[in-house]
């Protein structure tokens, strides 16, 4: 080591490495060139009408677009109109009871499930089996089972409970429930799927600690497991709330919105107004009102989501 | 504190038995070290003792009391697990204060116990943050303070200190032995490090496929072990093993050895009655590294003592000793020598050979010749 001071630094040779060629350089760019018209239709079809409707909404546009800029009259019009503040209304009472009630069922049979009981796999299914029908079938099978003269009430009266009443289809109070029912019957089998992974994910000697610690089995869940699932309530209830906002072909199906316009949702206004009553202006409007409420949702999500991934590395 | 019984407990997993009949009775206050091969079952009696897992058939019984049937909780055992099983969602503190909150101890008693468990372990500075961020050898000191913290009658660890750095490893190990000393509460320790089983112990439990092998004395253990598993298993380096025949020489029974072309006659113990009845057959020499040294002068006159002449095959210096390889009956064998009296690879050397403490096996059993 000693004596290599003395000696002069040997000059080092580097060989260059070769240039990419065209073919290389077109090779790494396949990707992007496979995708790129998908990306273009995606931008055109959703962004570009996005902004279209935007633009409707500040329109004197009736039956067909026109574009007489008439400032916000359109979004006073729409917040002047009862049946809209009635749609606001009950997606506020639905969207709530949906997500929690949805919550609330899928982390208990997720839970049940968990118990390592025999036939899980047969039951899973069963649970899920919903998910895999179109919501106009829910809401149409719902909409017999519901009503008073065919479906519960019926049947129940043929028992010989002559007196029992559910009769909240036709219902103008109670109306908006029965889409909650119906949509809850749906969705949380899957919302017990996304709990069921979360909780097999939980180590099983974390388990075994707390009983050595000495907690009791529901100290074990509300105290250990059910906190560490905090990410999938997080993703659920992004999920359960898009599909409340959106929630158009339940309702449809299921009661029209009515009685009256008593189960009306701001997606039902929203087609209403602007494809059989000629208000597209109003129309466009209220589905920018709804993207508003959209995005309100799924900003914050995506924004921690992109920063845990930040955390990851 | 409490004595623990361990009473012919079998295991089963569906079809395959993990525990074989474990017997094991354990005095109030006594440190017991549980050592085997990756695999035998020592996390699984473990489980059992603690009762996570339900001996298939046998008893468990705490304190004079059967707790066979018991629920984890109701024995009063805290244990550390070989994976941690810290609580994610909770940072240090909430970790180590949850036995305590969930056992109704009052607030400043567990905020004092908390810190004085964070002391002895070293954690204070990682009081506040989540088992996410915290280190392996971090994870084990949480896991082990979870333990310390509670003031239970058993102590169970398995494999506690396996994740430290040599330094720390050798405090904590000073620490839980200050902790015994002080606390006496019975301890049941897995370890896979012989220097820790053999400090630690009261008694060491030898395992191999869900049977206890032997249970005694670390001396016992290591001076006497009952077979040739037990002998291998213990000690680093290894024993020594080497096949070889009973002679009768000049009227006595001796061990014919021998070593690059020339043959020795090695004295046999005279505590040693059963072997030297075996004139002609094959025996297992079982002696270990320390046994075999260079010539130390005074101490090869006892009637014991024999010296041979090796070639040096390999040698392994480790700072303290040197180990070097030599060939006996043609089967390798390690010597440890004093580093200034080693020669080199290619070499011939004299060593010296206890014969005092050599024992013999049984070719066909592995058992110990008694
Ligand atoms: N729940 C289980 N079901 C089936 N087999 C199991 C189960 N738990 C453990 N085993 C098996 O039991 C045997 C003993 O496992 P155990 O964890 O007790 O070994 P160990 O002695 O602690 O090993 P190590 O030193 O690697 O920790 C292993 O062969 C393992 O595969
Ligand atoms: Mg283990």
């Amino acid at each position: 080591m000693t004596q290599s001071v003395s000696t002069p630094e040997p000059v080092r040779t580097v060989r260059k490495v070769r240039k990419p060629s065209l073919g290389d350089r077109l090779a790494e760019q396949i990707p992007r060139l496979v995708v790129s018209p998908t990306l273009l239709i995606a931008v055109v079809f959703i962004y570009g009408f996005m902004l279209w409707t935007l633009v409707l909404s500040f329109s004197n546009s009736r039956i067909l677009p026109s574009y007489g800029f008439i400032g916000l009259q359109n979004y006073e019009r729409l917040f002047g109109n009862e049946r809209w503040t009635v749609a606001i209304t009950n997606l506020a009472i639905y969207g709530v009871l949906f997500v929690v009630i949805c919550l609330a069922i899928g982390l208990l049979l997720a839970i049940l499930l968990d118990q390592k009981i025999r036939a899980e796999g047969f039951l899973r299914t069963v649970y899920l089996y919903p998910m895999a029908l179109s919501f106009i079938v829910t809401g149409t099978v719902w909409k017999w089972l519901l009503n008073p003269t065919v479906g519960i009430q019926r049947f129940v009266r043929e028992l010989g409970f002559e007196d029992f009443r559910f009769d909240w289809l036709v219902n103008s109070d109670m109306s908006i429930y029965t889409i909650v029912i119906a949509a809850v019957w749906q969705s949380s089998g899957f919302v017990m799927a996304l709990f069921l992974a979360g909780l097999r994910g939980v180590d099983d000697s974390i388990i075994k600690a707390a009983q050595i610690d000495g907690a009791s089995r529901i100290t074990i869940y509300t105290r250990i497991i059910i906190p560490s699932l905090r990410p999938v309530f997080f993703s659920a209830i992004i999920m359960l709330s898009h599909i409340a906002i959106k929630s158009f072909d339940l309702a449809l199906a299921l009661t029209g919105g009515g009685p009256g316009f008593s189960s009306d949702l701001p997606a039902i206004f929203m087609y209403q107004f602007s494809f059989t009553r000629g208000q597209m202006g109003v129309g466009a409007a209220s589905a920018i009102i709804m993207l508003m409420g959209v995005m309100a949702i799924l900003i914050p999500y995506l924004y921690s989501e992109l920063r845990v991934k930040k955390d990851d590395r | 504190m409490a004595n623990l019984h361990i009473d012919n407990v079998h295991k089963s997993f569906g079809d395959t038995h993990i525990l074989k009949g474990i017997n094991m009775d354990i005095a109030d206050g006594e440190f017991i070290i549980l050592v085997g091969p990756s695999g035998c079952g020592k996390s699984t009696l473990m489980n059992c003792i603690a009762g996570l897992e339900q001996a298939t058939t046998g008893r468990i019984i705490i304190e004079d009391e059967d707790v066979t049937e018991a629920m984890p909780k109701d024995r009063d055992i805290a244990m550390v697990f070989q994976s941690y099983a810290l609580y994610p969602n909770m940072n240090v503190w909430k970790n180590i204060a949850f036995g305590l909150e969930i056992r109704k101890m009052p607030k400043d008693e567990i905020a004092s116990t908390v810190e004085r468990v964070a002391d002895l372990l070293q954690i204070r500075p990682l009081l506040k943050r989540k088992p996410s961020q915290l280190s392996g050898g971090q994870r084990q000191r949480v896991a082990m303070g979870r333990a310390l913290a509670r003031d239970p009658k058993i102590f169970l660890f398995d494999e506690p200190l396996s994740n430290l750095d040599a330094k720390l490893r050798v405090e904590m190990r000073t620490e839980i032995k200050k902790l015994h000393q002080r606390l006496k509460t019975t301890i049941v320790y897995v370890t896979h490090d012989q220097i820790e089983a053999m400090t630690l112990a009261n008694r060491i439990a030898v395992m191999k496929d869900g049977m206890i092998q032997q249970f005694g004395s670390p001396q016992e253990v290591y001076d006497e072990p009952v077979n040739l598993f037990v002998a291998g298993f213990m000690g680093s380096p290894s024993m020594n093993f080497i096949r070889c025949k009973v002679m009768e020489h000049q009227g006595e029974a001796h061990i014919r050895m021998e070593v690059d072309g020339k043959d020795y006659n090695l004295p046999i113990p005279k505590q040693e009655q059963a072997v030297r009845q075996r004139i002609g057959q094959t025996v297992i020499l079982g002696i270990r590294p320390e046994q075999i040294t260079h010539v130390i002068p005074q101490q090869d006159a006892g009637p014991n003592m024999a010296s041979v002449d090796g070639k040096i095959i390999v040698t392994e210096p480790t700072g303290a000793d040197t180990l070097t390889l030599i060939r006996m009956n043609d089967q390798e064998v390690n010597c440890r020598v004093h580093p200034r009296e080693a020669k080199e690879p290619g070499e011939t050397m004299t060593f010296m050979i206890n014969m005092d403490k050599a024992i013999f096996f049984d070719p066909e059993t592995e058992d110990r010749i008694i």
